[in-house]
């Protein structure tokens, strides 16, 4: 009991000041929205095909974004996690690099690369490949690569641990059996990086349906996401209603991913017997 | 598939991705050397006006440099505190409830800094009278809390507390085990946690956007607002700036606690 007692005393600081300054406004304000206004914000979201096209958009850049991080970010984490060399160290400080800079930063140097005189087309024209720039800059394709580059560095340093944890006997095991090495992979290191799969996805997804940097400075005034609208609700339209339904809407989606993430491990922790680093 | 191809495919890609990660942040650096306003490659000539435009007072770049710094380091420094506390708390006792309260206070990673300060600015507008300063930094501390707590419970996790029940068997104080044991060996996790948190601080928009006063605008602000109306390199000799902080960092963090720490 004592120790309990100490436990909380130096928690109550900490636990005090969330309850203060998080808890107590996000739940005053999400019942005063719903007591002045009734849930018609919401319907109001979900009857408009111009919010739900915004829901959509945001969605699918989120997924596409997740899954090319995830099929660039694997093999990557895959060398880092098997090689001895120097290069490893390199690696990280590659991955670490970027990571360490500001996102309003990074899409600026995407948006030198992509623009119409950028970079890419100024290299493409050169080279006699392209008669006039294309567009890319202030399009979903660059929403997505500057989102990627932005993701990439959380999705390997979640597989590089995971799969820095299976133990390289296991693969030599199956090749000693027969594998080839399609099969190992597929029967014996894929499922066991699983974990760090699902972690390095959920962080990525929630990281790029909130992300609001990227969609605004690479995406144009016309392109919409989630958080782009509810900045612009605000600031531009002034309308606070769809302001909030927008952000509950984007926090519902965000807690209902978790949500899903949390049943499905459990799931697969049973059926792996349970290890505690699963 | 023969092995060996496999592991050259995967080599090619590794190389491919590293390029794409390096791309934007060396294309920035060269391009803060243009002279012409329009950027080109390979750039005509060597000039550092635009680096000298940066201190030009119209651009507001100083100012809001020192607000982020002023605004990083106050949350993070606060941060530390409540977060060590907190992470303390929740690893070195048991107790029923433990698991609750570690997720308690991660929790504000699960909310959107944009849906967040959107609930501030409504509390602001009811309450009123609140500085510029304040109304960033009351956001700040609550988004970069879950980086301490989470990097500080990491090492705390693997943490022998028997070495403090020896500390204090051989006569230490509680505050001298605390400030000679517990903490030099948790160093790391706090370090590498307020690291991140402060950098989270400084790059912050989301809540920048909805919150901050004319008087008392960030530097990612700044330069955003000056993308709009002008495209010139002094974007990208500011973006140059900020890249060599980011790598004086990583030297940095490499010496106090080893890259590997990042590694989830």
């Amino acid at each position: 009991m004592e120790r309990r007692r100490q436990a909380l005393l130096l928690a109550f600081p900490t636990a005090l000041a969330l309850f203060v300054f998080f808890l107590v406004p996000m739940a005053y304000i999400l019942l005063r929205t719903l007591f002045t206004n009734g849930t018609s914000d919401f319907t109001a979201f979900f009857t408009d095909p111009f919010y739900l096209d915004i829901l959509w958009t945001t969605l699918r850049v989120s997924l596409l974004s997740t899954g090319i991080s995830l099929l660039l970010g694997y093999p990557v984490a895959y060398f880092m996690a098997r090689t001895r060399s120097r290069m490893k160290k390199v690696m990280m400080v590659i991955i670490l690099f970027p990571f360490l800079v500001s996102a309003v930063v990074r899409s600026y140097g995407w948006m030198v690369i992509l623009g119409t005189n950028g970079l890419l087309n100024q290299l493409l024209l050169a080279l006699g490949l392209i008669s006039r720039p294309l567009k890319i800059l202030n399009t979903e394709a660059a929403v997505i690569i500057g989102m990627i580059h932005l993701l990439i560095p959380y999705m390997v340093l979640s597989l590089v641990g995971v799969l820095q944890s299976i133990d390289p006997n296991v693969e030599y095991a199956a090749y000693s059996l027969g594998a080839t090495p399609a099969q190992t992979f597929a029967k014996v290191v894929f499922p066991l990086s699983l974990p760090g799969i699902l972690s390095g996805c959920v962080l990525v997804f929630t990281m790029s349906m909130t992300s609001y940097v990227t969609p605004k400075l690479l995406g144009g005034s016309k392109f919409r996401m989630m958080a782009t609208m509810v900045v612009q609700e605000i600031n531009v339209n002034f309308d606070w209603s769809a302001a909030s339904a927008v952000s509950y809407i984007l926090l519902a989606v965000i807690l209902a991913v978790q949500v899903v993430i949390v049943l499905l491990t459990s799931g697969y922790m049973k059926r792996m017997g349970g290890g505690k680093n699963g | 598939m023969d092995d060996r191809r496999v592991n050259w495919a995967c080599r090619v890609l590794a190389g491919l991705v590293m390029v794409f990660l390096l791309a934007p942040l060396v294309v920035i650096v060269i391009a803060s050397f243009t002279p012409t306003a329009l950027i080109t490659f390979p750039p005509k000539g060597f000039s550092l006006k635009w680096y000298a435009n940066i201190f030009h007072a119209s651009t507001h770049f100083i100012n809001g440099l020192v607000n982020s710094l002023k605004l990083g380091l106050i949350a993070t420094g606060v941060d530390v505190f409540l977060g060590v506390f907190a992470a303390l708390a929740v690893c070195r006792y048991d107790f029923k409830g433990k698991n609750a309260l570690l997720n308690y206070f991660t929790s504000p990673m699960y909310v959107p800094s944009v849906a967040f300060a959107f609930v501030l600015l409504q509390v602001y507008s009811q309450i009123g009278g609140i500085p510029g300063m304040a109304r960033l930094l009351i956001g700040h501390l609550v988004i970069i809390l879950p980086y301490i707590v989470r990097n500080t419970v990491s090492v705390l996790h693997v943490f022998d507390w028997t070495l403090e029940d020896a500390a204090t068997s051989l006569g230490a104080a509680p505050a001298q085990v605390f400030f000679k044991i517990t903490l030099p060996l948790a160093k790391p996790g706090v370090l590498a946690g307020a690291l991140l948190a402060f950098l989270y601080s400084f790059d912050e928009v989301a809540l920048s956007s909805l919150l901050s006063t004319p008087k008392f605008v960030t530097l990612p602000i700044r330069i955003m607002n000056y993308m709009e109306l002008t495209f010139d390199p002094t974007l990208a000799a500011i973006s140059t700036l900020l890249i060599l902080a980011s790598l004086v960092l990583i030297v940095l963090m490499e010496k106090l606690v080893g890259l590997d720490m990042f590694v989830k």
